[in-house]
């Protein structure tokens, strides 16, 4: 289907598969993993005063927001990579695909979808920690630390934009391994300049030069240590990340779809 | 009856692997207890990743792993002073052996540059250890973080204690030129020059890092710190009066009341009155009574007191 014919009606189709993805996400019991954060941030909140010597407070927002970014990367990674392969095993992709769905507004349908659930696992925990800094009389960290949780999520949506790119047309397994690199290699990044810049072969400088580009630069998103410390980004560094999630993000998506569109089910 | 038979499986397997698992646990332990003790010098290998290798590499969770050797570096002076059998000189921490304590440190704040408890615990512990390692992490903090004047408080510190007063005064003194700096800073600065190994000194330092500092154990040992200068001044004073009153009477005084309506009339600053508990005894400023020499004639720190005794 032409996204052009009729907008209203692909927006409504797309709107009825993210909730559905959503509803799937929560029967899946996949915000279990709250339980075992609401366990980490209250035994961290009640326990650490004594082991950190009265630095509590930084160390929950640390323990915190890498707690949030690792249950939000492996659900965008582990649920993200199955999205796709479970509706076309158990075939209920035919059934989907049999009514006027367009698979453009399938991979979007279920991109924000998870993006939905990741949004509300994110929330949740989020004040989690906020609740813990109010318990050890951190309150000065509140805001830095929401700021830093703000742009873990912008991540989480590049995380889940390459799962649904990989599970396009790949295994989930193998799907979970490529994602899972190209998180570590996104985090890493910078150093793939650095090491163009210092190998001096012009050619190996040019493609690890690509490659920097190419590759998501998750980086952008790390502001963890500093918000332990009570920085808060600027404004212009907030603005510039979610521009480019959501630029990457829909890159990722087109390229999801293009294949996605050309694949074959039978 | 098939029902039993079930119920009867269960609680046969469930007993076996509560069984097995004891056991294993128990063998564990044994094992445990078996391993010999090695000596420091294998034990304290040098710490296997260095802070600024792993910057960058840690996929943006450096704070956590700089919070993970912060708690290291406590645990480890914890245990050192633990296990420690002879008497605790808070001056001089060598004999412990903590050689690992700047290591821990130094990756704590390669990690996170601005962790400031880190260097704070690190410029009141390293002295007593190694006062040039002291140094070259507080000079770190500064570059991590120019513009902070506590980091000159702490070097001032430093040099305080090493004796090096004009070294000191510098430090406090550009401290006290950055932004938000309190006076006590300038007053330092002054007060080094001047009078750098003065008892009013100290106490006004360790006073100021008692009520600044971001780690509860400074606070405590900063806080024993001002009780022992104080306890020092009121020792001082009272011996000199039982010296005195020995050598007018040829015998060493009876203490009782009319020792301490004696004792009342030293005049010590406001901030260090000599205080008798409800018992009549003479309790040194943390609560405890002095201990009496009959023998030497001379009120001391008892070793039940919290506060630092000179060892003899």
């Amino acid at each position: 289907m032409n996204p052009a014919e009729n907008p209203r009606k692909s927006v409504r189709i797309i709107a009825a598969i993210a909730k559905n993805t959503f509803r799937e996400s929560i029967r899946d019991r996949i915000l279990y993993n709250l339980v075992v954060f609401a366990l980490l941030i209250t035994a961290s909140a009640v326990l650490l005063g004594e082991l950190t010597n009265g630095q509590q407070a930084r160390t929950i927002v640390n323990l915190g927001t890498n707690a949030i970014l690792l249950f939000g990367t492996f659900i965008a990674i582990f649920v993200g990579v199955g999205l796709v392969a479970k509706e076309i095993e158990k075939r209920t992709v035919y059934s989907i695909f049999a009514k006027p769905v367009g698979r453009w507004e399938f991979v979007t349908g279920k991109y924000i979808g998870l993006c939905l659930t990741l949004l509300v696992n994110t929330v949740v925990m989020a004040i989690g920690v906020c609740l813990a800094l109010l318990y050890v009389n951190g309150t000065e960290l509140i805001v830095p630390a929401i700021s830093a949780i703000v742009l873990i999520y912008f991540e989480l949506l590049i995380t889940t934009a390459i799962a649904i790119l990989f599970s396009s047309f790949s295994t989930p397994t193998l799907a979970a391994l490529f994602t899972l690199l190209i998180f570590i290699i996104g985090h890493l990044s910078s150093s793939l300049r650095d090491l163009g810049a210092a190998l001096g072969t012009l050619f190996v400088g040019l493609l690890l030069e690509f490659l920097y580009y190419v590759l998501p630069n998750l980086a952008v998103f790390s502001f963890r240590t500093e918000a332990a410390n009570g920085f808060l980004p600027p404004v212009s560094v907030i603005f510039g990340a979610a521009a480019y999630a959501i630029i990457y993000a829909c890159a990722i998506l087109i390229i999801a779809i293009a294949i996605f569109s050309r694949r074959n089910f039978k | 009856m098939k029902g039993q038979r079930v119920l009867i499986r269960y609680t046969v397997f469930s007993a076996l692997a509560a069984a097995l698992l004891a056991s294993a646990a128990l063998i564990g332990d044994r094992i445990d207890r078996a391993r010999p003790t090695l000596p420091d010098a294998i034990t304290e290998t040098d710490l296997a990743f260095q802070g600024r290798r792993l910057r960058g590499l840690a996929l943006g969770a450096e704070g956590l792993i700089a919070d993970w050797y912060w708690i290291q570096s406590l645990q480890y002076i914890g245990g050192k002073l633990l296990s420690y059998q002879g008497e605790i000189n808070l001056d001089d921490l060598r004999p412990l052996k903590p050689r690992l304590l700047n290591q821990y440190l130094e990756n704590a704040t390669d990690l996170d540059p601005h962790f400031y408890a880190a260097y704070a615990y690190g410029a009141v512990v390293l002295p007593a250890i190694d006062s040039d390692q002291a140094i070259a992490l507080i000079k770190k903090g500064i570059e991590n973080n120019p513009d902070k004047w506590r980091f000159y408080q702490y070097l001032g510190y430093i040099y305080w204690r090493r004796g090096e007063y004009q070294s000191a005064s510098e430090a406090y003194a550009r401290g006290a030129a950055l932004p938000g700096a309190p006076r006590f800073m300038l007053e330092m600065a002054a007060a080094m020059k001047s009078r750098g190994g003065e008892r009013e000194t100290a106490r006004a330092i360790y006073l100021n890092l008692y009520e600044n500092s971001p780690d509860a154990q400074t606070r405590e040992n900063a806080r024993l710190r001002v009780l022992e200068i104080d306890a020092n001044q009121q020792l001082e004073a009272i011996n000199e009066r039982l010296a005195k009153a020995r050598e007018q009477s040829g015998s060493c005084p009876v203490l009782g009341a009319a020792v301490n309506s004696l004792f009342r009339s030293i005049r010590l600053p406001a901030n260090n009155p000599i205080r008798i508990d409800a018992a009549g005894e003479i309790v040194d400023p943390s609560g405890t009574p002095y201990r009496f020499d009959t023998v030497r004639c001379r009120l001391a720190i008892s070793p039940a007191s919290k506060i630092p005794k000179p060892i003899e």
